[in-house]
C-alpha cells in the first residue's frame, strides 16, 4: 500500500499542512508546565510529557502517522496501567526518573525542556547504553540476558504500541487477516511493507 | 452445530464411561459411541461448542483494550502456564485455573492443563508423527525401563485409521525410524527453508530437513474446511482445519446418538467391585455444586491426560488397592517423561532479501533423527535419540536498531532480516524415581488431595542435549548462515508439554499396570490411553500415537464386551 494513500485514508493529513506543532509547543503551555491533551491512569503530567517526547523522536511523524498520532503515549499509559504489577510500576516511575536525571546532569534540564539536538544527543547516547534484546524462539529468550534498561525497553514498547494499533496494523502495514494460501516465496515488492499480523 | 446431550443419569449403567474429552478422550467416544456403546464423557471443565465458544477467533490485536496483555489478577490465575510466555487474552479462556488447581513442585515441573471440553486439543502444537520400531524397542535393547507390549505392526492400521478420519498433512520420505503417514498434500517450505534443506542434505549424510508432519488440513476433508493460514489456531479454528476434540471426534460421537458428555465432573476415584474384580463406575465431584455424584458403566477409559489420569488412579484406594487402582506393581506414578527442547541454534541467512511470504503457515520444519538409528549411527555419548523443529521466517527485533527518527521509523515498516533456527527433542529415558503421588497436605478447591511432581531430566538427556547443540550450530554454519548463536535453554520436564508415564504398558503385571490393549492388568474393564500409558517417550511428538492406541483399545474394549469377556 502507498503510504500516501493510507495516510488519507486515516484521515491524519487532513489539517496537517495547516499546522504541524512541534513537540515542544504541544507538550509544554508559555509558562512552562507539561499540558496534555488526555489524562493519564498512572503517569503524571510531568512524566507523561517525557514518554510522549520520546515515543514521538523514535517514531515521529512522517508521511506515514508517528507515534503519538496513534496514541502510543496513551496505550504505554494503559498498560503500565493495568497491566504492570505494584513493583513494575514503581520500577517505570524510578525509571523515567533516573532517564531525567542523566538529561539534568549532561545538560541541566529535564528531557521535556531540552532542544531539538541536545534531546538527539541524549537518545544517542540511551542507544549506546541500553542492552540489546536477545532473540526469542517459541516465547522463550534465547540465551543469558543482559539488562535492558529503561530507553531499549521503551522504544521495544514504543514500537509494539505503533504497530498494534489500528491506524498502522490495518492501514500502513500489509494486512491480511484471512491469507487462504501460504505462498513461500513471493517478491518483496508485491507484498510491500512487512505483515502486521 | 451440535448440541450435545449433557443431561447424565444416575440410575443408569452406561456401556461406557470416558473420563476426559481431550485428544484421546475424544477418539474414545467417537470409536466407542460409532460402535453402539452408550457413551458417558466426563468433564472436568464447561462446554466448549465448535465456533460458537471461540470468542477470540477473529479478533486483531487493536480490537482487545490490552492488545493481548494480561492484567496481574489473570497472571495470578494462570501462574503455571504464563511461564510459558504462551498465553495472552487471545487464549488464556483455554488454560486452566492454576490457583485453584495446585500441585507441588518436589523439583521444579510445569504442568500445563486446558480444563474445558476438547482440553489441550484446542491448544496443541499439531505435529504428528508415527512412532517406529525404533521406539517400541527401545526398551528392551538398552535395558532401560520395561519392554513395550506391542510393535509397530500392532499399531500400524491404526495409525493409518485415525489418519485417515482426522487429516493429516505432510510429505513421504521412507525413512524407517519415521513412518510415512497417510498423507494429505504437505505444506509448502519457504525458499530460505529450501536452502538450508539442500545445504543440509548436500553436507549431512542421513540427514533431512522436511515440512512439518502436521494435523492442519491442506485441502477440504471429511466436511471440514481447509488451513485459512491464518495462524490463530490455538483460538479456536472456525474452518475446523485443524484436528481438536471438538472439531473432529466429539460431533461424530454425537452423530451417533449415543453420546452424553457432563461437563463441570470431577473425577473423583473410580469405583472397584472387588467381589468381581472389576470397576462399576466412578465417583464424580460436580465442580459447580460440589455435590458427589456416582455415574455406572461396563467399561471405563481414562483420559484425563497423563498426570490427571494417574491422580485419578492413586486416589482411587479400595481394600483391594490400598496404594492405587491396579497398583500391585507399586509402578504406579513412576516412570514419568517429557522431550527436552529449548536447545538450538539459530542464524541469520542473507541473499533473500527480495523475497517474501504471503500467509501465516502454522507449521515449520523437522529433520528426523538420525543419531542411534542403526550401528553405522551409533552415538556413544547418549543413548536413543533426538529430532528437531524449528523455520526459517522475517523476524530481527527493530528496537535493537541503533537508530531512532524518520529514517528509523520508515526502516522497521519493511520486513526485518531473514533468521532460520532449529530446536531440538530429545527423548527422556524411564527413570523409576521420576513420580508423582498423593498430596494430602494441599487440597484443591474440592478438597481433594493434589498431586506432588518429583520429576528432572538426568545425565542422558543432558548429554543428548549438548549433541544437540552442537549438531545445530554446525548445520547452520555448514548451510552458510551468518551469526550463528547456539543456545541451551536447558529446562525442567513440563515445558515439553509431553509428559508421558506414570502407568505404563508391559507384558509383566508386577512391573507395569496396563497390558497390551491399555487393560489395568488387575481390573480388565478399566483402560487406559492417554499419554499415562506411555512406557517410553521416543523423541517424536506423541499425540498421533495416543490416537491410534486409543482407536485401538476401543475397538478391543468393544469386541471384548460382545464376548461377555468384560
Amino acid at each position: 500500500m502507498h503510504r500516501r494513500s493510507a495516510l488519507k485514508k486515516t484521515g491524519l493529513l487532513a489539517g496537517a499542512a495547516v499546522a504541524m506543532p512541534t513537540m515542544l509547543s504541544l507538550l509544554q503551555s508559555c509558562e512552562n508546565e507539561p499540558r496534555l491533551t488526555w489524562k493519564p491512569e498512572f503517569f503524571t503530567m510531568e512524566e507523561a510529557a517525557t514518554i510522549g517526547t520520546l515515543v514521538e523522536m523514535i517514531l515521529p511523524r512522517t508521511d506515514t502517522p508517528g507515534a503519538l498520532d496513534v496514541k502510543v503515549d496513551v496505550f504505554i499509559d494503559k498498560v503500565i496501567s493495568q497491566i504492570y504489577d505494584l513493583e513494575g510500576q514503581q520500577n517505570m516511575r524510578d525509571e523515567i526518573s533516573a532517564f531525567n536525571n542523566r538529561c539534568k546532569e549532561k545538560f541541566g534540564t529535564v528531557f521535556v525542556s531540552l532542544d531539538e539536538s541536545k534531546r538527539v544527543e541524549v537518545l544517542k547516547a540511551e542507544e549506546k547504553s541500553s542492552g540489546k534484546f536477545n532473540p526469542s524462539i517459541w516465547g522463550t529468550t534465547i540465551g543469558d540476558q543482559e539488562p535492558i534498561g529503561f530507553y531499549r525497553s521503551m522504544k521495544s514498547m514504543a514500537i509494539w504500541a505503533y504497530f498494534t494499533s489500528e491506524e498502522i496494523g490495518e492501514r500502513v502495514l500489509s494486512y491480511d487477516p484471512i491469507p487462504r494460501s501460504y505462498e513461500p516465496c513471493k517478491p518483496l515488492s508485491e507484498i510491500g511493507n512487512r505483515w502486521s499480523l | 452445530m451440535a448440541n450435545f446431550n449433557t443431561d447424565a443419569k444416575k440410575e443408569m449403567v452406561y456401556d461406557a464411561i470416558v473420563i476426559g474429552s481431550g485428544i484421546s478422550g475424544g477418539w474414545a467416544a467417537k470409536e466407542l459411541c460409532e460402535k453402539g456403546l452408550k457413551t458417558l464423557v466426563l468433564e472436568r471443565g464447561r462446554i466448549v461448542q465448535h465456533v460458537k465458544d471461540y470468542p477470540t477467533m477473529n479478533l486483531d490485536p487493536w480490537d482487545t483494550e490490552l492488545r493481548g496483555g494480561l492484567t496481574p489478577e489473570q497472571r495470578k490465575k494462570h501462574q503455571v502456564s504464563i511461564r510459558t510466555n504462551w498465553v495472552g487474552t487471545d487464549t488464556a479462556h483455554f488454560w486452566a485455573d492454576d490457583e485453584a488447581n495446585p500441585y507441588t513442585e518436589v523439583k521444579p515441573f510445569l504442568w500445563l492443563r486446558a480444563h474445558q471440553m476438547g482440553g489441550r486439543s484446542l491448544l496443541w502444537g499439531k505435529q504428528t508423527y508415527r512412532w517406529s520400531d525404533l521406539d517400541f524397542e527401545a526398551n528392551s535393547k538398552d535395558g532401560h525401563g520395561v519392554d513395550w507390549p506391542i510393535r509397530y505392526k500392532d499399531i500400524e492400521p491404526w495409525y493409518t485409521y485415525v489418519e485417515k478420519f482426522a487429516g493429516i498433512s505432510g510429505e513421504p520420505l521412507g525413512l524407517p525410524q519415521l513412518p510415512d503417514s497417510h498423507f494429505l498434500p504437505p505444506m509448502e517450505l519457504n525458499c530460505v527453508e529450501k536452502h538450508v534443506k539442500s545445504r543440509i542434505e548436500k553436507e549431512f549424510d542421513g540427514r533431512h530437513l522436511i515440512i512439518g508432519r502436521c494435523a492442519h488440513l491442506t485441502v477440504p476433508h471429511n466436511g471440514r474446511g481447509q488451513c485459512q493460514y491464518r495462524n490463530r489456531c490455538s483460538r479456536g479454528c472456525p474452518y475446523g482445519a485443524y484436528f481438536s476434540s471438538n472439531s473432529v471426534t466429539l460431533p461424530a460421537a454425537h452423530a451417533t446418538g449415543k453420546l452424553t458428555i457432563r461437563p463441570f465432573s470431577i473425577v473423583q476415584s473410580i469405583i472397584y467391585d472387588d467381589t468381581n474384580d472389576k470397576a462399576t463406575g466412578v465417583r464424580i465431584i460436580d465442580a459447580e455444586t460440589n455435590e458427589d455424584i456416582e455415574y455406572s458403566a461396563k467399561v471405563i477409559f481414562c483420559n484425563a491426560s497423563t498426570l490427571s489420569t494417574t491422580q485419578i488412579l492413586l486416589n482411587s484406594k479400595s481394600n483391594r488397592f490400598e496404594n492405587g487402582f491396579g497398583n500391585d506393581s507399586g509402578e504406579l506414578g513412576h516412570n514419568l517423561m517429557d522431550h527436552t527442547y529449548r536447545v538450538g541454534a539459530m542464524g541469520k541467512v542473507e541473499g533473500f532479501d527480495d523475497k517474501y511470504y504471503k500467509g501465516r503457515r502454522p507449521n515449520g520444519i523437522y529433520i528426523p533423527r538420525y543419531w542411534n538409528v542403526d550401528e553405522k549411527t551409533k552415538n556413544d555419548k547418549f543413548l536413543r535419540g533426538f529430532g528437531y523443529q524449528g523455520g526459517g521466517y522475517r523476524g530481527g527485533n527493530a528496537a535493537n536498531k541503533e537508530n531512532f527518527g524518520a529514517d528509523f521509523k520508515e526502516s522497521i515498516l519493511k520486513p526485518g532480516p531473514w533468521e532460520f533456527f532449529i530446536t531440538g527433542f530429545a527423548e527422556c529415558l524411564p527413570y523409576h524415581d521420576n513420580q508423582v503421588s498423593l498430596n494430602t497436605d494441599v487440597l484443591d478447591k474440592w478438597g481433594q488431595p493434589t498431586l506432588a511432581i518429583d520429576a528432572e531430566f538426568k545425565e542422558n538427556e543432558r548429554a543428548a542435549n549438548k549433541q544437540i547443540q552442537e549438531d545445530a550450530v554446525e548445520m547452520l554454519q555448514k548451510s552458510g548462515l551468518k551469526d550463528v548463536v547456539g543456545f541451551n535453554n536447558e529446562h525442567p520436564p513440563g515445558y515439553g508439554v509431553h509428559e508421558m508415564g506414570t502407568a505404563r504398558m508391559g507384558l509383566d503385571p508386577k512391573t507395569s499396570v496396563l497390558n497390551e490393549f491399555n487393560q489395568v492388568h488387575a481390573a480388565k474393564n478399566v483402560f487406559v490411553t492417554d499419554g499415562a500409558c506411555m512406557t517410553s517417550s521416543s523423541c517424536v511428538n506423541p499425540s498421533l500415537t495416543y490416537m491410534a492406541i486409543t482407536a485401538r483399545a476401543a475397538n478391543h474394549a468393544v469386541s471384548e464386551l460382545k464376548k461377555m469377556n468384560l
